[in-house]
């Protein structure tokens, strides 16, 4: 579904990803873990071209994000991998219904009332049906960002990516909005969640990809991960993390 | 003294309001509203033209919306009023009205103004306001037109009208080249009187003050509208950025 072949990017002189080879299944959910600084969300940034690499290949959906495109087809790119920010950034001036129901409506020209029909439904499965037309102020850090995971679902993309959805929450909010990626995993949606939530991963992720400096330093299952990691310097971050 | 300005007031009340109209063209402070909500309105899409130009990365949009915004803010306006009056009839051949060369400069003047007050409304949003626009498959405008733009001019309401109250006192340098508005009419009272001229001038003052008060008092009401709204709401700019905008006379 996503793959990355040696893909490189560079700032300036700093060498931020390094000979990235990677594979998210269709179906699977991939765990990005690693220190800060280590190149997690450039990778996932890379994905929608939210970051351009320096070299190497993208394909995501058996299509190569790096082919040359116009702009149109980047942005109908765009509009096939939901992203999800660690900021939320949902528009302040819209409320809950119609952040949900722009995109849909001027992208990809669907009925106002259709659009707000879905947009309902969606709300109704992040458990925010109560708060159609609350505006973004009013909402609690975990409820903006299930809105922003129903808004990136009303495009219906085919895979979610997440930099790092719970990171800017506070401690009592991550559980609801976990929930809701819990729940989206188990009906089977394509993945990729650089997150620093081990339970999430080890309860959820097929894959955890651990990575420092630039490179995935281990690729496994959470499982193995957990219990035994190779690499000494995933090993010490385990550890760090425990204490 | 009082007694002076009061009678001034009497007999020239309707030449300071409307000029020598219907006898001749309209003038006074009708002239001057008149002047300055034409220029404000018709700078408002030459600020937002300049502003997406200076945010472009084309050189070709980036380079000379850059050069005309520091040349209008380098050159005093009085200067830019001259150099529309003269030039333009160099240019086309003909003179033109010096209303209409007024309100070309102003449009001008005031649309490079305009232009950094959006360029630093938009600027102040963030850049995720815009990635997330990006990522669910906006383009470039209509990103602009539905996300960013939207809050970002409403944010700028307060900055926008106090430009506007600018924009009425710069009106009073119409009078250089003849235009027929409210300083124009005071300095014809004052050469029929003669004898008066602080008084003349005094009133003038008023009337600027009267118009240019009360417009700022409603920038500021407007301005605690929004930040309460937004404190209900949660905005992307904080209180103190919208400050910073507005502190501008």
């Amino acid at each position: 579904m996503i793959t990355f072949e040696k893909v490189n990017k560079k700032y300036g002189d700093y060498q931020a990803l390094t000979d990235i080879n990677a594979e998210v299944k269709r179906g699977e959910v991939v765990v990005v873990c690693g220190p800060s600084g280590s190149g997690k969300s450039t990778l996932i940034r890379t994905v929608n071209r939210l970051e351009e690499i320096n070299s190497g290949a993208i394909h995501f959906d058996g299509r190569n994000i790096q082919a040359p495109m116009g702009r149109r087809e980047l942005n109908r790119l765009r509009s096939h991998i939901g992203f999800v920010f660690q900021s939320f950034n949902l528009f302040p001036h819209l409320s809950t219904l119609e952040n949900i129901t722009l995109s849909p409506i001027k992208i990809n020209g669907v009925k106002r009332e259709a659009a707000r029909e879905k947009a309902m439904a969606l709300l109704e499965r992040v458990g925010l049906a109560h708060k159609a037309d609350a505006y973004p102020g009013q909402l609690s850090g975990g409820q903006q960002q299930r809105v922003a995971i129903a808004r990136a679902l009303a495009m219906e993309p085919p895979a979610m990516l997440f930099d790092e959805p719970t990171s800017a929450l506070d401690p009592e909010m991550v559980g609801e909005v976990l929930a809701v990626m819990k729940s989206l995993a188990a009906e089977g949606m394509t993945m990729m969640c650089v997150t620093h939530e081990m339970g999430f991963a080890r309860d959820v992720a097929d894959r955890v990809w651990f990575m420092d400096a630039g490179r995935i330093l281990e690729m496994a299952d959470p499982e193995t991960f957990f219990r035994a990691p190779e690499h000494p310097r995933a090993q010490r971050f385990l550890s760090d993390l425990r204490h | 003294m009082l007694g002076d300005i009061v009678t001034i007031v009497r007999d020239n009340w309707l030449l300071l309001l409307v000029g020598q109209f219907p006898a001749g063209p309209l003038g006074g402070l009708v002239a001057t509203l008149i002047l300055s909500v034409l220029s404000i309105v018709l700078a408002f899409p030459v600020g937002m033209l300049i502003a997406l130009a200076r945010l472009s990365k084309s050189p070709f949009l980036l380079w000379p919306s850059t050069v005309l915004v520091y040349v209008a803010r380098g050159v005093p306006l009085l200067m830019l009023i001259f150099w529309v009056y003269f030039a333009v009839p160099l240019l086309l051949g003909n003179r033109i009205p010096g209303f209409l060369a007024m309100l070309i400069t102003l449009v001008i003047y005031e649309g490079c103004f305009l232009s950094e007050i959006i360029r630093g409304g938009i600027v102040a949003l963030g850049r995720g306001q815009m990635e997330a626009a990006r990522s669910l498959g906006h383009s470039y405008m209509g990103a602009m037109a539905w996300v960013i733009l939207p809050q970002a001019l409403y944010n700028m309401i307060p900055s926008i009208l106090s430009q506007f109250v600018s924009t009425i006192k710069e009106t009073t340098l119409g009078y250089v080249i003849n235009v027929p508005e409210l300083t124009f009419a005071a300095n014809q009272i004052n050469n029929q009187l003669l004898t008066q001229p602080f008084q003349v001038f005094f009133i003038l003052a008023i009337i600027y003050f009267i118009v240019c008060w009360s417009l700022t008092r409603v920038a500021v009401l407007i301005e605690r509208r929004i930040s309460n709204k937004r404190s209900g709401r949660g905005g992307t700019v904080s209180e103190a950025t919208v400050r910073a905008l507005t502190a501008e006379p």
